[in-house]
């Protein structure tokens, strides 16, 4: 909207509005912002001041106690570590994928790109479902592996489709004053439109990160092995035992950490990678997403 | 010499020059055909695959028979789930959750972009659409474990403040009448701001001489936003409606699966955990894949219905 | 030595076909321009030439050896496209470097090639910079870098100076031809605008509908268009047609324009026939001289350029327009009655056909 900066030149109703509206979206963004703060707090808290109720908002006498406690936690490292593989390797895995197919599919000259894409979309429209998805995945022998994590999520429609368009939408002459510099289709691909479609590609590496770092059902169902789980299956499990009883905390009530410390750390240590990356990859992703979002 | 080529090529059947045309072009091109392979033999294998392993919804299925072997036993299992209270429940759980999620939650991304779109400081404006955004990007886990701590009964945020103001705690993730309460909030809470962006996005398309023309004819902003804003952005929330309605049997069930436990089933066990349960954790892989199949179906006829209809729309909307 | 050769050439897609068979000869070092109106399918012939559009019959060869099937980047063109298509990723040496980096050319030797090219252009001290950063002009000069760093056999432009304003299209004209006389490679050149393809063409090709209409020099074309296509596509302002009969008496052949008897060149075979006369503005006299006839007009307006004005009249309720040296002095011609056609400076239609009906004598742009 075309935005008269000057504030002197708005009538006395405008500006009202105008700060209304102002003081509305700072309470949203505030109430959005505040759980990650209770969270952050509680983490930072004594247990004791957490399980007699005193933390609100700040934390109470600040400790790292349950940070220490999850440092030296093995299953903590372990599921960390694990995270780590299964985001950086599905996340490479699935860009090896995503990328050549879509420019692929981009191409008019590909024979039979309609039935392809028709082909890939479908599967946005209808899937089998989590049974025989889970017994595939079980006859392909990819139960309790690092790889059946990493390759069996390796691609999805949304994000082929959304690169697609993006690709499809570069000039053609891109594409021919490289080939007539001598380039092949890889060539094209990795010295030309990777580069210019660095904004739609940081898009779905996003969210590819994202979902790796975040997905949490298809692990718990198919990794059994403790040594494979990633964090936020082991997240849960601290989790659910908090939910399902209070007594654990009791026990521990003179502890400087207490259940709820302790998972509050593991939450915030699991959010802070997140945190780290959100803002590199957060300016491409409104244009991204519309581009994935308007076509099919 | 030369005439006698192209005579050739003339004489040629127009068989044989599809197929040397097909030669030249897979000389040509044959790298985008590699590079279109793999991702092509995923989807067969990881989505395709299981499209064929449906077949034991109709099968007494065996694990040690196989799926291909197991013996036809027919609509049996669509009968045992139609008499099943539970599936019924979980197929109206799933309606009622979505519903109100709808209901409540499709307005606030609006809204929420108006009022975005009327931040004059783009400072201000950057950072909090960076800040709402965030959650979306934050996992079920985290989001329900947030839930779980701030709505402890003794010392979640939620409670201490009941007591505060002389209630008495509430033990709320037990409780089947505040299960699609707190469902929902958190849905709207963990996505409103991300699902802004699309109509943000439809926001910036409108016509600035608009604006130019209600600001000198001496409109208000709040005019402006009802009358130019809002109906030039109809479309789109339109057809983000009409996908949504699509999407009706589409809940966030990794979320559900978090926060629900037996106490609360009665209003929080919807198809999705349904399957779970007896599926993969009560291994009736047959009868949880019917009623997977009868979710599939379903939710194909009206993402079909929504599709085709939101594409009437858009291009009538164009008019 | 590098020529190019189209022979019978087709283009379809699917049921249409939009270039119905073109024979054309380029000439090592040769600068030849395909011109038209827009969709008659210029670019599509130059991207056959460059193999980024398969042919559907006929045959292209470069330097004799066919080439049909031959993908684009082994047959040693290079080629200018009208939005340039720099890689915004990529500085000004990076660009120009790109098709040589592709070929493992030797790192030192890139440099070198660079250099001197950006030398010739005068790109040197932009070198550094991004494409986003360059103005219009420059970046025309960084497309062309990039083609000619490779040396290659061939150049092919597709309508090169059609994003740049008036005054830099005209001096960038001059510079490509500049260019084309220093380096010598053969070219071939796409446009739409009939003063680019007159200023800078050995030969010129006029298209239409996906035929060759006449190929030829510059003047050629000019003084001796083939058909009225031709003739109306070639100068600015057109060539001026009227439709008349004529007739021929004591072997002499004469046009009938409102009621005069204008002589026109000898025919052939001149017998009474439907004809459309062809007369450039330019060769038109507002004062008698030898060999023409007088032709009443009325005028309707002048428009003044300076040394010239373009008097807009009407003979027999078509339009005319006469290009004539004011002299300094405009007001007299709004008066002008009458118009002197030099009987050598007439072209004769078949007005059916639209060609050009031959001479029997010698012509008249001797
Ligand atoms: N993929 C295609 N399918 C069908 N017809 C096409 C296709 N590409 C081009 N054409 C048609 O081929 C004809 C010639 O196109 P071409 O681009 O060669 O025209 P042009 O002479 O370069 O025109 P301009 O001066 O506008 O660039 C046009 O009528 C166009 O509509
Ligand atoms: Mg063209």
């Amino acid at each position: 909207m075309s935005q008269i900066m000057n504030m002197n030149l708005y009538s006395r109703g405008d500006k009202a509005f105008v700060y209304i509206n102002m003081f509305l979206v700072a309470l949203f963004t505030i109430s959005t912002l505040y759980p990650f703060i209770y969270v952050a707090s509680l983490s930072m808290s004594m247990g004791e001041a957490v399980t007699s109720g005193q933390v609100v908002l700040t934390p109470v006498q600040i400790t790292f106690a349950a940070y220490e406690k999850v440092i030296f936690d093995s299953a903590f490292w372990i599921s960390y570590r694990n995270t780590f593989i299964y985001t950086i390797g599905g996340t490479l895995t699935s860009l090896a994928f995503i990328v050549p197919c879509a420019y692929a599919l981009s191409r008019p000259q590909l024979l039979g790109r309609k039935y392809w894409n028709i082909m890939i979309a479908f599967t946005m429209w209808f899937n089998a479902g989590m049974i025989p998805f889970f017994l595939n995945m079980r006859d392909l022998g990819l139960l309790d592996s690092y790889l059946g994590i990493i390759i069996g999520f390796a691609c999805n429609a949304f994000n082929i489709i959304l690169l697609r368009n993006f690709f499809e939408a570069v000039p053609p002459s891109f594409e021919e004053a490289a080939r007539m510099d001598g380039a092949n289709d890889f060539q094209v691909l990795w010295k030309v439109f990777i580069p210019l479609a660095k904004p739609a590609i940081a898009t779905v590496t996003l969210f590819c990160i994202v979902s790796r770092w975040n997905g949490f059902f298809w692990a718990m169902v198919l990794l059994r092995d403790e040594s494979k789980v990633p964090l936020q299956v082991y997240l849960r499990q601290m989790i659910t035992q908090l939910s399902d009883d209070d007594t654990f905390s009791s026990s521990l009530l003179e502890a400087a950490y207490s259940f709820e410390t302790v998972s509050a750390a593991i939450m915030v240590c699991s959010i802070i990678p997140v945190l780290l990356i959100y803002p590199f990859v957060q300016k491409y992703f409104n244009k991204g997403i519309m581009l994935g979002g308007v076509k099919e | 010499m030369e005439n006698e080529q192209s005579y050739q090529v003339i004489n040629e059947s127009p068989r044989s020059k599809k197929l040397t045309w097909l030669i030249h072009h897979f000389q040509r091109e044959w790298r985008l055909y590699i590079m279109l392979a793999p991702t092509l033999i995923w989807f067969i294998l990881f989505l395709y695959k299981p499209m064929y392993g449906l077949q034991i919804a109709f099968k007494d299925y065996s694990v040690f028979k196989g799926i291909t072997d197991s013996p036809w036993i027919g609509l049996e299992h669509f009968y045992t789930l139609f008499e099943n209270d539970q599936f019924i429940r979980a197929i109206k759980n799933t309606v009622i959750i979505s519903g109100a999620s709808l209901l409540f939650g499709f307005p606030v991304p609006i809204i929420l972009a108006l009022m975005f779109n009327e931040i004059i400081n783009p400072k201000f404006k950057k950072t909090a659409q960076t800040i709402v955004y965030l959650p979306h990007f934050i996992s079920a886990v985290i989001i329900a474990g947030i839930v779980i701590t701030a709505f402890a009964p003794s010392t979640g945020v939620v409670n201490l403040l009941l007591n505060a103001l002389g209630y008495d705690s509430v033990y709320f993730l037990t409780k089947p009448e505040w299960f699609r309460t707190i469902f929902v909030g958190t849905g709207i809470w963990q996505e409103a701001g991300f699902n802004s962006i699309v109509f943000l996005a439809s926001i910036a398309g409108v016509n600035p001489s608009l604006y130019e023309s209600a600001v000198v004819d001496g409109a208000s902003r709040w005019q402006m936003m009802w009358k130019i804003t809002l109906p030039c952005i109809m479309p789109t929330i339109l057809i983000m409606l009409i996908i949504r309605i699509g999407n009706i049997l589409e809940v966030g069930f990794e979320m559900i699966i978090m926060l629900y436990q037996p106490a609360t089933y009665a209003t929080s066990d919807v198809i999705s955990t349904f399957i779970y349960r007896q599926g993969l954790q009560a291994a009736q892989y047959d009868l949880a894949a019917a009623a997977g199949l009868f979710n599939a179906v379903i939710a194909f006829v009206l993402v079909i219905a929504a599709n085709t209809i939101s594409k009437k729309v858009s291009r009538t909307s164009l008019w | 030595m590098s020529g190019v050769k189209l022979e019978g050439v087709v283009k379809s897609y699917k049921d249409v076909t939009v270039v119905h068979g073109i024979d054309l000869e380029v000439k090592s070092k040769e600068f030849v321009v395909l011109v038209g109106p827009s969709g008659c399918g210029k670019s599509t012939t130059l991207r056959m030439l460059a193999g980024l559009e398969e042919i559907s019959d006929g045959q292209v060869s470069i330097d004799d050896k066919v080439v049909n099937h031959i993908a684009p980047k082994d047959r040693d063109v290079a080629m200018v496209f009208q939005n340039y298509a720099l890689y915004p990723h990529l500085s000004v040496a990076e660009n120009i470097a790109f098709g040589l980096r592709i070929r493992k050319v030797p790192k030192p030797r890139i440099e070198e090639l660079v250099k001197e090219v950006a030398h010739t252009l005068e790109l040197t001290s932009l070198l550094e910079r991004r494409p986003a950063d360059l103005s219009g002009g420059q970046r025309q000069r960084v497309a062309m870098g990039r083609a000619i760093v490779r040396h290659p056999k061939v150049f092919l432009f597709d309508e090169p100076l059609s994003n740049l304003d008036a005054k830099l299209r005209t001096q960038m004209r001059a510079e490509i031809k500049q260019l084309h006389t220093k380096l010598g490679v053969t070219s071939v050149y796409v446009t739409h605008d009939q003063v680019e393809a007159m200023t800078l063409a050995d030969r010129i090709v006029v298209m239409s509908d996906g035929r060759i209409e006449q190929i030829g020099t510059p003047m050629e074309l000019f003084n001796n268009p083939i058909n009225t296509f031709v003739a109306t596509f070639i100068g600015s302002p057109p060539m001026n047609l009227i439709s008349t009969t004529i007739t021929s008496i004591d072997g002499l052949v004469y046009a009938d324009i409102s009621g005069n008897k204008c002589l026109l060149p000898q025919l052939e075979n001149p017998c009474d026939l439907e004809v459309i006369i062809g007369i450039r503005p330019e060769y038109v006299d507002i004062v008698p001289v030898d060999n023409s006839s007088a032709v009443p007009i009325h005028v309707d307006l002048v428009e003044t350029l300076g040394s010239e004005a373009l008097l807009h009249c009407r003979i027999q309720e078509s339009a005319f327009v006469v290009k004539v040296d004011t002299h300094g002095k405009v007001e007299h011609l709004k008066h002008l009655d009458t118009l002197y056609f030099r009987q050598d400076a007439i072209t004769v239609f078949d007005k059916t056909t639209g060609r050009a009906l031959s001479r029997s004598s010698v012509g008249c742009n001797a």
